[in-house]
């Protein structure tokens, strides 16, 4: 085939396959290091099983910091598995690839993102219910903590997302990555954890979860051309 | 000037110049490939050859200069421009836990967007036997020796036709049936009419005589005006000197600084 033919049969990706290809990459990747992917869980559920052996079994007490101890250990373990998403890729040099596709970047990472989510997040969203149940949770709260993290674990990804690309290449980047991530993370944290205390005390839980909705909207918004920025500037 | 200048067909740059840290790599590099022709990149370890390779691929911003394709200013970034050039850098960008096969067929969705996916599987089967690796296609990658982790970049070189090509070092730790597979797939591309820029310690034992151009590079002694050289000739046709200001109205104006 000549140069000519090239030219015309060289065709850049739509953002929506651009997105699916960067998913189903990375979700292979992951089935293939399971493990990697159950320590996440592994972590998640023994954090919280720590709680009540630390503070001792009283169930009010129990109950009633439930909600916040599920969402810290949420975060940290998101935390766990961030710098999967883009150090691996960076070092063997694959991520160098997907910036020089033929496709808009923001949609390849935003299709790797939804793949750590489903790996990571979604996972927590299933586990928490149990962690409920542990706690005493009643249903009510149960569901609002469910449904705040089902809202809350994409925009932490997100979050996690452009920060992991901001520390690609440095030293140390894993405690980087956690200073950059925690503190950024504590608005999620508060509607997340306050939208099951308000059930408890008789309130909705509607703005906490629309809030958590509108960070989740505006981080899916901003974070695919956020982070491939971060990652073109970790090239130069 | 016996050739017009930098061309409007290929690629064509002027007045490169890159620095890392205070010191300076190259400067005033000018350099064009016309459709037909490759560019052999020598020079010692540390001389800029992969960071001049990454300037072209767009991955890293020139400190001065500009960089044209086909007579049009490149655009860093942009996915046409994406998918014109197969760039190889040090870093294979192989994932270790896939098998030879799955990363080039991963690699192939990237490479022949354009294909259906059973065309692109025949693709990749033939690539994967013209590289001489298709018995180890289901072998992880981690498995597979530094030579047949080459032959897969091969493999990814007979994939299908990018018209440009920025290979570095594309045929370290191959043997010599695999130095003369890459020289017949650097032939074919070049008799296709693709360009391509290949850094090498090498001989590259290709038909088509590659233009040399040789990265004497600041060795250490800093950013003096002195440093930076870049001496070229060799076997192609007249290239010259290149700076080719005012002949080519196409070209950006020489000498800018990109930021």
């Amino acid at each position: 085939m000549t140069v000519v033919n090239a030219l015309r049969a060289a065709e850049t990706l739509p953002a929506l396959r651009a997105l699916s290809l960067g998913c189903r990459r990375d979700l292979r990747l992951a089935l293939r290091s399971r493990a990697e992917l159950a320590l996440v869980l592994v972590f998640f559920l023994l954090v919280m099983t720590l709680f009540p052996l630390g503070v001792g079994p009283e169930p009010a007490l129990l109950a009633r910091i439930a909600p916040g101890i599920a969402w810290v250990a949420a975060l940290l373990a998101s935390l766990l598995s961030l710098p999967r998403l883009f150090a691996g890729d960076h070092a063997d040099g694959s991520l160098e690839q997907l910036v020089l596709a033929p496709a808009s970047l923001p949609a390849l990472i935003a299709g790797k993102v939804l793949a750590h989510w489903l790996t990571s997040g979604l996972p927590l969203v299933l586990l928490a219910p149990l962690a409920a149940l542990q706690f005493g949770l009643a249903p009510e709260p149960a569901a609002a903590l469910v449904a705040g993290l089902a809202l809350g674990t994409p925009t932490l990804s997100w979050l996690g997302a452009v920060c992991a690309a901001l520390t690609l290449g440095t030293r140390s980047g894993g405690a980087l990555l956690a200073l950059l991530v925690l503190p950024l993370a504590v608005p999620v944290l508060i509607f997340g954890a306050g939208a099951a205390e308000a059930v408890s005390g008789g309130l909705g839980a509607g703005a906490h979860l629309s809030l958590l909705g509108a960070g989740l909207i505006g981080s899916c918004v901003l974070g695919p051309f956020a982070t491939a920025l971060a990652v073109r500037i970790a090239h130069e | 000037m016996t050739h017009p200048g930098p061309s409007a067909t290929g690629l064509a740059a002027t007045g490169l110049a890159c620095s890392l840290g205070n010191r300076t790599l190259f400067q005033g590099l000018d350099l064009a490939a016309a459709p037909g022709q490759w560019l052999a990149l020598t020079g010692e370890n540390g001389a800029g050859k992969s960071t001049l390779l990454r300037i072209l691929a767009g991955l890293l911003r020139p400190v001065a200069g500009t960089l044209t394709w086909q007579g049009a200013p490149v655009r860093a970034g942009d996915p046409a421009w994406h998918a014109q050039l197969l760039y190889q850098g040090h870093a294979s960008g192989w994932k270790e836990l896939l098998s030879a096969e799955e990363n080039l067929a991963q690699q192939a969705e990237l490479d022949l967007a354009a294909l259906d996916a059973a065309e692109r599987r025949r693709r990749v089967d033939a690539a994967l036997t013209r590289a001489g690796i298709a018995r180890q296609r289901r072998l992880p990658f981690a498995r597979l020796s530094a030579g047949q982790r080459r032959r897969v970049a091969l493999a990814r070189l007979a994939l299908g036709p990018r018209p440009l090509w920025l290979l570095d070092e594309p045929n370290t730790a191959l043997d010599a049936d695999g130095q003369t597979l890459f020289a017949a797939l650097l032939d074919e591309h070049l008799a296709a009419g693709g360009c391509a820029v290949v850094a090498s310690h090498l001989p590259v034992p290709a038909r088509h005589a590659g233009i040399g151009l040789r990265l004497d590079g600041g060795n250490g002694n800093g950013h003096g005006s002195g440093s930076g050289n870049v001496q070229s000739g060799g076997a192609g046709s007249g290239r010259g000197g290149v700076p080719g200001d005012g002949s080519d109205a196409a070209l950006g104006p020489s000498g800018t600084t990109a930021r």
